[in-house]
């Protein structure tokens, strides 16, 4: 039988550093309830199979494709969305370096990118292009940014060993 | 405005895009990004069967189902029309029949019903509750498109059949391209709102004003009544241009149930109904001399459509007047496959097109022992001899030159598989590519405010082109201000209409209409003079005033005492002032001049034969299409160009099983596009020779031209490398693998390897080797 309105879960999610009160069907993944009940539409969804990379957020730090995981089992978990990173005004140098070396077209896949990035630099990932091309395998631009992409994260880690 | 051009500060350099921080951020508003109190969720139900009658649905248990609250079909979702094509105003729309129209099943996955409920768990887990019956026929899915059609003609010069006949040199094959999917990353969707007898759809299209105008005809409503936004789009390259049927599910589930209703396509279900490529059959017919010079070029191709829908790729667009030849002909036919609508993808016709006749004269090159680029300079026309007009602006000879400089062509041995490279064998292939240049009809306003900053507004969108920061440049650079001093508002329907984002056409359709808006604004500026309280400005004659940078000055001299628009403005009391513009589109002109942009695509491919790996390792793309407003997003269109035209020539394709006519890769892992890590080295060149025809600017697009030849120069440089000609796409190992398990010795072969004359097409089978030895 399907959960009646009666089922549904109250949970209480940590997100940006924030505790959000919510209520929603069990069956609801991290990445609907992000985007349909938290309203934190910066995470995309571009496939819900865990294929494109667009709905990723980091869960205690790592990388995760919400649309693979459901939101009930997160409760004792910090996620960070594209909205926690930063804001116009006080974007996080990913974000800057993204907006320097035009690492979008249309925009969709950036949040995900741009978290894939920021994980990226505390992964144990080599130092070449090709490594960060195999790095974010995972994230698909069908604009096909991704010179740009590598580009900006590039920047970022030549940076971030200053 | 071309007395502008000598000090530019915006136009023709880098900039970053205006909306970049809202972008990183996850600001900026896609169309599911927007939420509304009290709204529903809806999910529609698809056919499970490709073809026949539907004969009934039982919706009872999706109906008591938890959360829902209505299951709409064709006995209640109410009138919805079917849309006129109407040339005036350009509606573009490929699938005519409405939704829920009838009891008619055309392809797998037509929409038979739609689940509304309180969330989208419940509306999702209601879908699949739907039952229906279906009386099933068997689809027509057979690709071997040529096979038995009949084709007619579309263009023809001289007797191309009778100088095909008695060419010293024939090339004659066919070359086959499968369905392709669009694939944006952003899924198609619709919110809609309805107040009273308004509705605001909140839509992924890439015309806000095509798709008012479809819509408005599809629900039996005025015009007014109907609004269309589309803030940001997670880009299309065509597949968002249809108002395709669950744009009409969602309005008519809001309508009928007077909540706001949200509804985002699954992945699959985008493949299956809301367009694609069609597949194309495409035999190419060369003859020339010995010394290359084509003497007969046929071109005839047959394209996939829907049972129930005609769509035409028109593949020899360009074949009319990209080589010169005194006989010349192309024909063309559809054929009625049991596939949803068709849609124009990225470069329609252009790319599949460019894919067989580059190859076809890369085989010619082969057969002749001429260098490929000079097989292309032999036979470059002096103007375009379809129309026996002048070309506007055709600078291919020197895209050629220019790739194979910077490319290292001079370094090519021609042999097959004859070059190397880290125990790799290479493989260089060339291509060149045309796309039409032109205009959409357009208009545009720009205001001038009392604060010092302007606003532009017109009805177009941005889909991830740089629309947004070409209308900032256009306006800063006119006005003498900062980009950030210019607001922008695009994507509404209530905005003076604009172009639609598609033909490649949005730039060199805004240059005009807002120029005039400017010109118009500036004029406004100068009347608005008369009321200074300085009587050295109000008691000076309007026309001896000027605006320069947006700066009030005196004709006779005017590097004298300026006033800046923002102190006129302050000084009369004036809040703002506003100019409107339009310019006429060019698609139904008589042309005097042939108007299109060219390219030239360098491919190196690796091949590792003891493992049948074949990756594109480079690419150098030449561009030959006018002025480039802003660089840096220019060149990242064109790099994500040839990406997509990676993924035509090595991995894209919809797979169908021919028994039940149901897509089977309809996700984003079995529809396989190229990644980061699949990503070649690519050099974009731009020649940047200014096309005043089409604009005061010289702009023309690049969204598609960019990849159009792309697949071509990696299929030619396959052939290089392997020796095997690759004639349907996407190349597979299993063709690479098929070659050399016949054992034949490749490289030791001398070229040219592959002699072909063969005077009756072959027409590929699905899975048949592409180039079996006879
Ligand atoms: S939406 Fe989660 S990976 Fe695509
Ligand atoms: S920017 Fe459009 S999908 Fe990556």
């Amino acid at each position: 039988m399907a959960p009646g309105t009666e089922d549904f879960l109250k949970l209480s999610l940590h997100i940006n550093g924030a505790a959000h009160a919510v209520r929603v069907d069990p069956r609801t993944t991290l990445l609907d309830c992000l985007r349909e009940t938290v309203h934190l539409t910066g995470t995309k969804k571009g496939c819900d199979h865990g294929q494109c990379g667009a709905c990723t957020v980091h869960i205690n730090g790592r990388r995760v494709n919400s649309c693979l995981t459901f939101a009930a089992m997160h409760e004792a978990d910090e996620i960070t969305t594209i909205e926690g990173l930063g804001e116009p005004g006080t974007l996080h140098p990913m974000q800057v370096a993204f907006v320097e070396h035009d690492g979008y077209q249309c925009g969709y896949c950036t949040s995900g990118q741009i978290m894939s990035a920021v994980a990226l630099l505390k992964e144990p990932c080599g130092p070449s292009d090709q490594d960060v091309k195999e790095y974010l395998g995972g994230n698909i631009c069908r604009c096909g940014a991704y010179p740009n992409i590598v580009a900006a994260v590039q920047a970022v880690r030549r940076q971030s060993l200053l | 405005m071309a007395a502008n051009m000598g000090n530019n500060t915006l136009i023709g350099k880098p900039q970053s895009r205006i909306d970049g921080p809202v972008k990183v951020s996850g600001q900026a508003r896609y169309t599911s990004d927007y939420s509304f109190p009290g709204m529903l969720y809806a999910v529609p139900v698809g056919a499970t069967v490709a073809r026949g009658k539907l004969l009934s649905l039982d919706t009872k248990v999706a109906e008591a189902m938890p959360g829902v609250r209505a299951v709409f079909h064709g006995g209640n979702i109410g009138r919805l029309y079917r849309a006129s094509f109407l040339m005036a105003d350009l509606v573009l729309l490929d699938e005519k029949r409405p939704p829920l129209a009838d009891n008619d099943v055309n392809y797998f996955g037509q929409y038979i019903a739609v689940v509304v409920a309180d969330t989208f768990e419940q509306a999702t887990a209601a879908a699949d509750a739907v039952e229906a019956r279906y009386a099933a026929e068997r689809p027509v899915m057979n690709f071997d498109l040529l096979r038995g059609t009949e084709l007619k003609q579309s263009d023809h010069r001289g007797d191309a059949v009778k100088a095909f006949e008695s060419a010293a040199v024939k090339i004659d094959q066919v070359y086959s391209t499968p369905v392709q999917t669009h694939n944006a990353i952003e899924l198609h969707g619709t919110v809609a709102v309805w107040e009273g007898g308004n509705c605001t759809l909140y839509d992924t299209v890439q015309g806000v004003g095509n798709h008012q105008l479809v819509m408005t005809q599809r629900l039996g409503i005025e015009r007014e009544q109907l609004r269309v936004i589309t803030r940001y789009l997670g880009s299309g390259f065509g597949g968002k241009i249809s108002a395709w049927g669950h744009c009409c599910l969602a309005a008519a589930a809001a309508r009928n149930l007077n909540r706001p209703v949200k509804l985002v396509l699954s992945r699959r279900q985008a493949f299956e109904s809301a367009g694609h490529r069609p597949a194309t059959q495409q035999r190419v017919r060369l003859g020339a001399t010995a010394e290359g010079k084509l003497v007969s070029l046929q071109h005839d191709y047959v394209n996939t459509t829907a049972m129930v829908e005609d769509f035409t790729e028109y593949c020899a667009e360009a074949s009319p007047f990209l080589y010169s030849t005194a006989n010349m002909s192309s024909s063309s036919a559809l054929a009625r496959r049991t596939l949803g609508a068709a849609t124009s993808m990225r470069g329609p016709g252009a790319v599949p097109g460019s894919f067989a006749l580059e190859s076809a004269m890369d085989e010619l090159a082969y057969q002749l022992r001429i260098d490929p680029v000079a097989l292309r300079h032999r036979n470059e026309p002096a103007l375009d001899e379809s129309m026996g007009i002048p070309f506007s602006s055709r600078h291919l000879t020197e895209a050629l030159n220019m790739g194979a400089e910077r490319f290292g062509w001079s370094q090519r041995s021609s042999e097959v598989g004859s070059m190397k490279r880290d125990g790799l064998t290479l493989g260089w292939g060339v291509a060149v590519a045309a796309w039409g240049a032109g205009r959409f009809a357009s208009s545009a306003a720009v205001d001038l405010r009392a604060d010092g900053t302007a606003r532009v507004s017109c009805g177009t969108q941005d889909i991830g082109t740089g629309t947004y920061t070409i209308l900032a440049q256009l306006v800063g650079e006119r006005l003498g201000l900062a980009m950030d001093k210019v607001e922008v508002a695009i994507g509404d329907s209530n905005l003076p209409a604009g172009p639609l984002s598609g033909g490649s056409l949005v730039t060199s359709s805004l240059v005009p209409a807002v120029s005039r808006a400017l010109d118009e604004v500036s004029q406004r500026l100068i009347t608005a003079a008369s009321l200074l309280p300085d009587v050295r400005w109000s008691q000076t004659k309007p026309e001896d005033l000027q605006v320069v940078k947006g700066r009030l000055v005196v004709k006779a001299n005017p590097s004298g005492p300026a006033l800046s628009f923002s102190e006129v403005l302050q000084q009369t009391g004036v809040r703002s002032l506003t100019g409107t513009g339009s310019s006429d589109g060019t698609i139904l002109e008589k042309p005097k001049l042939s108007k299109h942009c060219f390219s030239a695509q360098f491919a190196e491919v690796t091949w590792q034969p003891e493992m049948a790996r074949l990756r594109v390792s480079r690419v150098v793309t030449v561009i030959d299409s006018g002025r480039i407003i802003n660089p840096k997003a220019g060149r990242n269109q064109i790099v994500g160009a040839v990406v997509m035209g990676v993924g035509m020539a090595l991995f894209e394709g919809t797979e169908y099983d021919p028994r039940k006519g149901v897509a089977l890769n309809t996700n984003l892992a079995d529809y396989v596009m190229t990644t980061h890590a699949d990503t070649p080295d690519i050099d974009v060149i731009f020649l940047d020779y200014p096309d005043f025809e089409v604009n005061e600017l010289g702009a023309k697009g690049i969204g598609e031209i960019g990849m159009a030849g792309v697949a071509g120069a990696i299929a030619n440089a396959t052939y290089h490398a392997t020796g095997v000609r690759v004639r349907q796409l996407p190349i597979r190992i299993e063709a690479l693998l098929e070659q050399n398990q016949t054992g034949r010795e490749l490289k030791k072969e001398p070229w040219p390897t592959h002699p072909t004359t063969k005077t009756t097409p072959q027409p590929h089978r699905a899975n048949d080797s592409p180039d079996a030895p006879s």
